[in-house]
């Protein structure tokens, strides 16, 4: 129920972070999760690989997560949660206008936190892996 | 290595004892809900080391009290470093119920302090503190958007029920008359991502929104096209909105519906089986082009739909499982002959019963509609 998160650092072409999320991602914990990214920002990470594979439960707060862990990693200002008023642009990269991000990209989601991110249309947001090998080698 | 070795704290919270087994290359501290370190051992953590941690939630009685976070320090590995393994297990040792408890142990000793100086600070200026005024503030004025009463609306039936979390919650529903177009019901329930006091305003900003949206397009998709316009260019949040609007065309029973991420509907047809209706898309607020494609059926006489948020399929069981669909479609079939307010009841019930003991996550909000059945044949006036 609880969530840990793990990191460490991988070569593929380029440095990459792995973030392995184990448990829930939701109201109770998607502020850390931010936090935890801001902060291997601010440590150099420009390459985020998010491993899915031990979330069991993906609540909507945690596609907050997800969505902030992008703008983070284009450098776009840290959003603020608090706030939730400040004037954020939005990232300009759906899809339908033809750009995309790779920066950060997920693998492993399990059948139910991959359903919860096709149903919210975050999915368009992320290449989505099977599993770590095969993100690592997308970079 | 235990745990019972690996932390131990005075009566104060002050570490008494480092953490001798972790070894020169961790460090590790323990930190409440605010982040604020209540407790750290081991070799300081340099800048550049800060990426390599781990942080594991601390869990006491279903609700979160603190983090342990170990950051692995650059002794040992210099180059590359290229897996972090020995952290993990590491933790994975340390980590038993005795955690829980110690951290409790602390942050109540702390709360204890905490509140013994509010309250003197309370008898030296009389008054409640000013969090708490604001959070009972965003409470009444997120209550008054919620309608306590469903239109009354010849030939169907609604009912909705709304329960919010002990927290400010951001569900809202709708259920009202279009406007520009007579014999035509909308009805729109919502759930803002996020928590807390940010996610009322934006409740409190999206609904008027929303509402207005319908009323002018009279189209569910083209409404939640112009609310996601709206959020994104000129209201841009670091919050989400999941928000599904239906529109009823009373005469013909015919039901449109526009879904920004949010949980489909269920259609219980008067025979047959249940089904969620499809059309779905991005939720509102995170691109700037949703493309939603409309989900449109049939409202037979004696069809019922059943609209929720994701504080019924989210709940959770004091075992950690969650109520789910199944269970969802459990309760519906088992009631679903049963007048609007009772299958909302029900499911209410099934819900508030399935999270027993757990303190409530977040804000459950329930809405059904039937299309009656007409004894006899009567025009049925559209516009």
């Amino acid at each position: 129920m609880a969530l840990t998160t793990t990191t460490e650092e991988v070569s593929g072409r380029v440095p990459i972070t792995v973030l392995a999320l184990d448990g829930e991602l939701d109201a109770a914990n998607f502020e850390r999760v931010i936090d935890d990214v801001r902060s291997l920002y601010d440590n150099g990470t420009r390459n985020l690989l998010i491993d899915l594979g031990g979330l069991t439960f993906l609540a909507s707060s945690g596609l907050v997560a997800l969505h902030s862990i992008v703008r983070l990693l284009h450098g776009e200002p840290p959003p603020d949660l608090e706030s939730g008023w400040d004037a954020l642009h939005s990232l300009g990269l759906d899809v339908s206008s033809g750009t995309s991000q790779t920066e950060v990209q997920l693998c492993g989601p399990q059948p139910g936190v991959a359903r919860v991110l096709s149903r919210t249309g975050l999915d368009r947001l992320f290449r989505i892996h099977p599993d770590r090998a095969t993100a690592i080698a997308d970079f | 290595m235990t745990l019972d070795g690996l932390l131990r704290l005075d009566r104060l919270g002050r570490l008494l004892e480092s953490f001798a087994s972790v070894g020169p290359d961790l460090s590790i501290s323990m930190e409440d809900t605010s982040a604020n370190v209540l407790a750290a051992a081991g070799a300081p953590v340099a800048a550049d080391d800060r990426r390599r941690r781990i942080s594991r939630d601390i869990e006491l009685d279903g609700g979160v009290i603190g983090r342990l976070v170990v950051f692995a320090g650059s002794g040992g590995e210099t180059s590359g470093s290229r897996h972090s393994t020995p952290i993990a297990e590491a933790l994975t040792e340390a980590l038993g119920s005795s955690l829980e408890m110690l951290l409790a142990e602390t942050l109540a000793r702390q709360a204890a302090e905490r509140s013994m100086t509010a309250a003197a600070e309370r008898a030296a200026d009389g008054g409640g503190t000013r969090l708490d005024a604001e959070l009972a503030l965003a409470r009444r004025i997120q209550r008054s958007f919620v309608p306590l009463t469903s239109p009354d609306i010849p030939g169907y039936e609604i009912a909705s029920h709304y329960e919010a979390a002990r927290e400010v919650g951001g569900d809202f529903f709708d259920v009202f008359r279009l406007r520009t177009r007579a014999g035509r019901l909308a009805i729109v329930i919502a759930d803002v991502t996020g928590k807390g006091i940010a996610a009322a305003l934006l409740m409190a900003f999206a609904r008027p929104l929303l509402h207005a949206a319908i009323d002018h397009t009279a189209a569910p998709v083209g409404a939640l096209e112009r609310t996601n316009r709206i959020l994104v260019e000129e209201r841009g949040s670091a919050l989400f909105i999941t928000a599904l609007c239906a529109i009823v065309d009373l005469g013909t029973g015919r039901l449109r519906v526009g879904n920004a991420g949010h949980e489909p509907p269920l259609i219980v047809p008067a025979t047959g089986p249940i089904r969620w209706l499809s059309g779905s898309g991005p939720l509102l607020g995170a691109f700037g082009q949703l493309d939603l494609t409309e989900g449109v059926t049939d409202l037979d006489e004696g069809d019922l739909v059943v609209l929720y948020t994701d504080g019924v399929t989210d709940a959770r069981a004091v075992s950690g499982e969650r109520f789910g669909d199944d269970r969802l479609v459990g309760v519906v079939e088992a009631n679903r002959a049963a007048r609007p307010a009772d299958v909302v009841a029900a499911l209410a019930g099934a819900v508030r019963d399935y999270q027993t003991g757990m303190p409530p996550a977040d804000d459950v909000t329930i809405v059904a509609i039937r299309r009656l059945p007409v004894k006899r044949r009567r025009a049925a006036p559209d516009r």
